[in-house]
């Protein structure tokens, strides 16, 4: 087995596909560095007198009318049914000032960890793609067939097929999430803020990071899994890409409460150690009203993580079980 | 030592195909295949051969019926004797991408085969050079050459080949036979399905003949063409009538051809010679007219082909 799984660590590293995937998923990395850059990029000169003619005709506009609005904002929330939102919430007119109209500073500890979710998005997808290609080719070029006269303990070749896809893209995850980690770091350091860069948001984002990785390795896992379960690259991609835009997409926006049983809110959960959702909760009022409020929940960790485990065992079972009793034609 | 490199009693396997009709492709195979030299696997398309040939090989599950590879049933205790059996099954199948050196060193790899075997396997195939070329260059012939080289990193003691000359040019049938005769020679079993019959009597010490996926006849060549009714003597005698009479009298069928009478049914040619000497007819000239393997086979499939 572990001698299967070094042959087949090789054949992933020699394929074509494997190659292109990690420079596509290296050079989105590079794009998105520089669009980090240029958001962090202090407002040129231009820019900054559109930002300052801007708030001047605002706060011209606060000071005259300022108390005016307020005045009205009270009258109307007086009128208004209960249960309703705090006087100071709904009517704070306060004094704008000219960082209002320029550009917020950007923050190291803040964009961070939505940039490594959005990373592990796109290793997560990439993996997938390389390992569904890597089982399924074997099935479209019949290769499979020779592989097994050499090889005919179907359990063995699975597993060294399966482990080799998520042992081969796992280091890609730890070097592009690393890239984008310390590029933005060295971003932020020289235009935006990286003060509040504690030790415990280092450790924070390197478990970010950590968790990132792990996902990748298992998507490149369920990738060669649904391979070899649909024969075919382009069916296992286009089972899952309908899935997420049927299921998790459409269905999930009119069933609201399906959320935490989605793929996506769990690897949220997962990754950034607890997520948070909405939930839309409408009750009829005994005026006859409709009233809709949307509440926030959160998803835990530890829900994320035990969902993700049970469908990595349950689609590996399976595929293990078919793969095992399948007729290779 | 084991008698036997292949045996199967009894086998069956029915496909089922998208509509859910059931194509019933083995039915009852016996099969058994003497260890050394080449076996003749024959039949026609449809037959069943390269469904057999999968069962063998574990990569299709038998319905029914029991198999063994040298003693070893399998699919059981298949990975105990894998090493031991080459295999190309209908064409050969590689990653195309891939250089065919790379493929065998992957092979190679896997069956823990030290590297330099690839080299040699390949210059034993005549590949040479080629090796380092992408797989999917490579022509019908060379492809062919490839799996040999495959099958050989094993050394192994049986060697099975499905149509190994399928689309190959005469040249390229010749290498391949005199491979196969050359691997039998060396005492290796091997075991070639064809439905080039021609070919295959050229070159097979034994073979079976199935058709609708059970076995037809079997047995060394000259046994399969003498055991069948096409083994035909061929008379010279002076008195056509009274031989025929006293042929046909003694149930064969006798056909004149010019001088020569053809008779069938003999069980053996000095019946024909001691039944016409008791009535003191004597045959000047008496010659088994030899059948071949292509009319024993006709003859034996006829209506058993594609339905
Ligand atoms: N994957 C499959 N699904 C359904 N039916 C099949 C499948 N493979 C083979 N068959 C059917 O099984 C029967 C035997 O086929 P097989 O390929 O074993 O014959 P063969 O003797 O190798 O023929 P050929 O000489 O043409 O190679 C045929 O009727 C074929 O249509
Ligand atoms: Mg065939």
């Amino acid at each position: 087995m572990i001698r299967l799984t070094g042959v087949e660590l090789r054949r992933l590293t020699a394929r074509r596909l494997t190659v292109i995937g990690v420079l596509a998923v290296l050079g989105i990395t590079a794009f998105l560095l520089f669009a980090i850059w240029q958001d962090a990029r202090p407002l040129s000169a231009d820019e900054q007198r559109v930002a300052q003619t801007q708030y001047e005709q605002v706060h011209k506009d606060w000071v005259e009318h300022g108390d005016e609005n307020k005045q009205m904002c009270e009258a109307d929330w007086r009128n208004m049914p209960d249960p309703k939102p705090a006087l100071e919430e709904m009517c704070a007119f306060r004094e704008p000032t000219i960082d209002d109209f320029g550009k917020p500073r950007t923050v190291f500890a803040e964009v961070m960890p939505e940039l490594l979710l959005g990373s592990s998005y796109l290793l997560v997808f990439a993996a997938f793609l390389i390992g569904a290609s890597f089982f399924g080719a074997e099935f479209s070029t019949g290769s499979i067939g020779n592989w097994l006269t050499f090889e005919p303990r179907r359990l063995r070749v699975y597993g060294s097929k399966v482990l080799a896809a998520a042992i081969g893209l796992a280091p890609v995850g730890v070097v592009v999430l690393a890239i984008s980690l310390l590029g933005t770091y060295l971003i932020v350091d020289q235009l935006g803020d990286t003060a509040t860069t504690t030790g415990k948001v280092w450790g924070d984002l390197t478990a970010i990071g950590g968790r990132a990785v792990l996902l990748t390795a298992l998507g490149a896992a369920l990738g060669s899994v649904a391979g070899s379960l649909l024969r075919h690259t382009a069916a296992a991609i286009g089972v899952v890409m309908a899935y997420l835009v049927l299921i998790e997409g459409v269905f999930a926006s009119f069933l609201n409460k399906a959320q935490p049983w989605l793929v996506k809110t769990n690897f949220d959960a997962f990754v950034r150690h607890d997520t948070t959702y909405y939930l839309n909760q409408c009750s009829s009022s005994p005026d006859g009203g409709y009233m809709c409020n949307s509440i926030e929940k959160t998803l835990t960790f530890e829900h994320g993580a035990w969902y993700l485990g049970i469908l990595a065992v349950v689609v590996i079972a399976i595929g293990a079980a078919v793969f095992q009793r399948r007729d290779i034609t | 030592m084991p008698e036997l490199a292949i045996s199967t009693r009894g086998l069956r396997k029915t496909y089922r195909t998208r509509l859910g009709r059931k194509v019933v492709a083995v039915q009852g195979l016996d099969l058994d295949v003497p260890v050394g030299g080449v076996h003749g696997f024959l039949g026609p398309n449809g037959s069943g051969k390269t469904t057999s040939i999968r069962m063998l090989l574990g990569l299709i599950r038998a319905d029914a019926g029991t198999m063994t590879v040298f003693d070893r049933p399998v699919p059981a205790q298949l990975p105990e004797v894998v090493g031991r059996v080459g295999a190309i099954v209908e064409s050969p199948k590689f990653f195309p991408a891939f250089s065919g050196r790379k493929n065998l060193e992957l092979l190679a790899e896997a069956i823990g085969v030290p590297r330099k075997q690839v080299g040699e396997v390949l210059e034993q195939t005549s590949l040479g050079e080629r090796g380092k070329d992408r797989y999917k260059a490579y022509s019908l012939g060379m492809k062919q050459r490839l799996a040999i080289a495959a099958t050989l990193l094993k050394q192994p003691d049986l060697l099975i080949f499905d149509e190994p000359t399928n689309g190959l040019d005469p040249a390229g049938i010749r290498e391949i036979r005199e491979t196969m005769r050359g691997l039998g020679d060396q005492g290796r079993t091997v075991l070639v399905s064809s439905h080039i019959l021609a070919e295959v009597e050229q070159v097979a010490d034994t073979v079976s003949i199935i058709g609708h996926g059970r076995l037809l006849a079997s047995g060394t060549v000259a046994q399969v063409i003498g055991g069948s009714t096409a083994a035909t003597v061929k008379v010279a005698v002076d008195n056509h009538e009274a031989a025929i009479r006293i042929l046909t009298a003694a149930g064969m069928t006798v056909r004149a051809d010019g001088n020569y009478l053809l008779v069938d049914g003999a069980e053996h040619p000095a019946d024909v010679t001691r039944r016409l000497a008791h009535q003191e007819l004597y045959v000047s000239e008496l010659a088994p007219v030899r059948a071949d393997l292509e009319s024993v086979f006709l003859e034996l499939t006829a209506g058993e082909g594609l339905k």
